[in-house]
């Protein structure tokens, strides 16, 4: 089969889909929680993780119906060819629309943060031409990719335990403070900040050992969990629950408290590494994009497309000038589209093929 | 071909890379370390700004400036106008306020741009003057180091001596914020020296609203459970008899080994009633009367009379004026959630109505190397 040509190891899966939930939303999360759900929002994050969890196994035992195809050749399998034409189609838009946002929005905070003088079209042809000469390869390439970055990147979490010298636990009592309710709204954002896992509907045929794609994708997700609860409980911990609101991304200025004799201004530091940290986000994205798209056309080969796409969002930057409320008007659309493909989707269609395994057998008997 | 392709993307990209175009040798910067702000006579705002030299033929290290402006951001401006290099904010040590800024409600607004850029420095210790600010500014004296450097370790080495706050901006910030406390920060004053005299609170519009000494300062940090390297304490336990006590036979000076402070918040009667209990294990440094007028429980005993005392009047100081330094709205948040979110708007009525009883238990760890008979 094509597939187990480049396959990924199990390192590679969970990093791979880690990566992808890890990105620019870090660093405005524990402002978002707060605004709904004050310091109780943490509670809201192991809720989202459940749910996250929940819908990345439903996703894996879809792909089992189906192990050496990708979800476009599932789709194509039961329902048709043309059925299978139109989910590449919605999988290339999904995910080049927000490849694309989330591609913005890190040139945007590095504009704001480290180069304020700089064009965004320049900065985001700079950005550009790594991505390509990553994208371009197969996915063994981008599984390595982010596998590398995540240990190169992970000590950067460490500089987090500083702001801790000053924490007040008192912030987070009492737990649960105003009943269920505002903690069901954050969970509403939460689902959204876990979302990436639905990357595993390409992951999946590439996989070696197959067995252990449910606990791979339990791992990554539950990796993503801590990183995000280690953040948000130091930011919730140190800013008193009536200022936080008023940092538009805590996590960054978290580290602006953080000195050493030799080095001051550790955010730009940190966020010029964190670059890292989105590319493993946006570059997958980039992959599985170019990847639908030659699936789409039955081509084999994907590279040629990846100079398009990355031209493409070149052009729509330079003639659509990009603001952060742009791009977060962008990111809140994509929302509901995200919300029906990670969750609903996986959902249906598993009740779907149930039912139809179900009946083929009787049918069968 | 493709080669030659390759090549002029390659120049191409050399070309653009415009984040080197702007650089800054430090030497054409005029990197100010302290910003003062203050008002003068007529209500204005002046602006003070120090900076170092660097160059071999100004005979002074430093130079000072002083601009009357609108803002901060538009002090710079002014400031342009009369420096050698570009003037930049991201190294501020200190922020000096004038008294006279402080003693309005509405000036932490000022301090807008210092947030909202992200240049800055969030580190920068806020400092009141009690005085003029121009009068610290100016103040050059040949046996210190340059001021900024000077005043910022005056204030981190009282920090660490657990008598000062670093008041950061960004804890500045919090405590601003914060409904269920109220903001202080050191204070400096100019005799013929500079010296610290002590933490100013604000209540909780900024507004200057008490004077804490430098001994109830200390007191104060010790509330918050904040003790840094040491704490030393001297206090009179023993009644002045002698009419000419010039040598000060009734103290005793003690080093606090470790401090424990623990807050019980309660709600009775329609009040917070707060149980504040706190635990020293101490040192006795220096006693100037012998050991038999007092025994060691006797000892404790006095100690913690004394102590009691001081810290029940330095509460009675701060219910008083309405603030809240100590942050004991934070534990009532956390343990009287319902009752607290009431009244969390005007938290230092509630505070000053509520009960807070002190207890204080001393546990002396050692009397030092001698005896006095």
């Amino acid at each position: 089969m094509k597939y187990t040509q480049n396959p990924i190891t199990f390192m590679q899966y969970i990093f791979l889909i880690h990566g992808v939930q890890v990105g620019v939303g870090l660093l405005t999360l524990p402002r978002e929680l707060a605004e709904k759900a004050g310091t109780d929002g943490w509670i809201a994050l192991i809720i989202g993780w459940l749910f996250s969890t929940l819908a990345s196994l439903i996703i894996i035992q879809v792909m089992k119906n189906y192990p050496n195809g990708t979800i476009i050749d599932l789709i194509t399998h039961y329902f048709g060819k043309w059925c299978g034409k139109i989910a590449a189609v919605i999988f290339i838009l999904y995910y080049a629309f927000i490849g694309s946002t989330i591609f913005v929005r890190e040139g945007l905070f590095i504009q704001f943060w480290i180069l304020p003088q700089t064009n965004m079209v320049i900065l985001l042809l700079l950005l550009s031409i790594p991505s390509y000469l990553i994208v371009r390869n197969n996915i063994t390439i981008v599984g390595r990719y982010a596998e590398l970055v995540f240990f190169m990147t992970i000590w950067m979490f460490f500089f987090y335990f500083n702001p801790l010298k000053e924490a007040h636990w008192l912030h987070l009592l009492p737990i649960i403070k105003e009943g269920w309710f505002p903690i069901l709204k954050a969970v509403k954002t939460t689902i959204f900040s876990f979302l990436g896992f639905e990357i595993a509907f390409f992951l999946y045929p590439f996989l070696q050992q197959k067995h252990k794609a449910s606990i791979g994708i339990v791992i990554a997700n539950t990796l993503t969990l801590i990183v995000f609860l280690i953040v948000t409980i130091v930011a919730f911990t140190f800013y008193s629950p009536d200022e936080i609101t008023q940092y538009k991304e805590p996590t960054i200025n978290l580290l602006k408290i953080v000195e050493f004799k030799f080095l001051e201004r550790l955010e730009i530091v940190y966020l010029s590494f964190y670059i890292f940290v989105i590319s493993t986000t946006v570059l997958p994205i980039f992959f599985v994009t170019v990847f639908s798209v030659s699936q789409l056309f039955g081509k084999q080969d994907h590279s040629k497309y990846v100079g398009w796409l990355l031209l493409l969002n070149l052009v729509y930057v330079f003639f659509l000038p990009q603001s952060f409320d742009r791009n977060t008007h962008f990111q809140k659309m994509g929302e509901p589209i995200s919300f029906l493909l990670g969750y609903a989707f996986p959902l249906c269609l598993w009740v779907y093929l149930l039912l139809y395994s179900h009946l083929k057998r009787r049918a069968i008997k | 071909m493709k080669r030659w392709l390759y090549a002029t993307l390659f120049i191409f990209l050399i070309v653009i890379l415009s984040s080197c175009g702007k650089k800054a040798p430090l030497e054409d910067l005029t990197l100010a370390l302290i910003l003062g702000i203050d008002l003068d006579d007529k209500n204005n705002l002046v602006f003070y700004e120090i900076n170092p030299v660097f160059s071999k033929e100004a005979k002074k290290g430093t130079e000072s400036y002083e601009v009357k402006a609108k803002t901060i951001r538009d002090s710079r401006r002014l400031f342009d106008a009369l420096t050698t290099g570009e003037v930049t904010a991201g190294k501020i040590q200190v922020l000096l306020v004038g008294k006279r800024v402080l003693q309005h409600e509405d000036w932490f607004p000022i301090l807008d741009t210092v947030y909202r850029n992200p240049t800055f420095s969030m580190s920068t210790r806020v400092v009141t003057v009690d005085g003029p600010v121009s009068k610290v500014v100016v103040h050059n004296p040949e046996e210190k180091p340059q001021l900024s450097l000077h005043l910022k370790a005056l204030i981190d080495k009282n920090y660490d001596r657990t008598r000062a706050v670093k008041g950061t901006l960004q804890e500045l910030h919090r405590e601003i914020y914060e409904k269920g406390m109220t903001p202080f920060i050191s204070e400096v004053k100019k005799e013929k020296n500079i010296e610290l005299a002590g933490i100013s609170l604000l209540d909780n519009k900024g507004k200057y609203a008490q004077f804490l000494n430098v001994p109830e300062s200390t007191l104060l940090l010790m509330l918050q459970n904040k003790k840094r390297h040491e704490i030393t304490l001297t206090i009179p336990v023993l009644p002045n008899k002698d009419e000419k006590n010039i040598f000060h036979k009734n103290v005793i000076s003690f080093a606090v080994n470790k401090v424990k402070t623990r807050i019980k918040p309660g709600y009775k009667q329609n009040k917070f009633q707060f149980n504040i209990s706190i635990t020293l294990t101490i040192n006795i440094v220096e006693r100037l009367f012998p050991e038999e007028k007092l025994n060691n429980d006797q000892l404790t005993a006095a100690i913690e009379k004394v102590l009691k005392k001081q810290i029940e009047d330095l509460i009675k100081k701060i219910q008083k004026k309405k603030i809240d330094p100590i942050g004991l709205g934070l534990y009532a948040r956390a343990y009287q959630y319902t009752h607290y979110k009431k009244v969390e708007n005007k938290w230092g009525e509630a505070l000053a109505e509520s009960d807070v009883n002190v207890s204080v238990k001393i546990d002396i760890n050692s009397n030092g190397a001698v005896i006095q008979k």
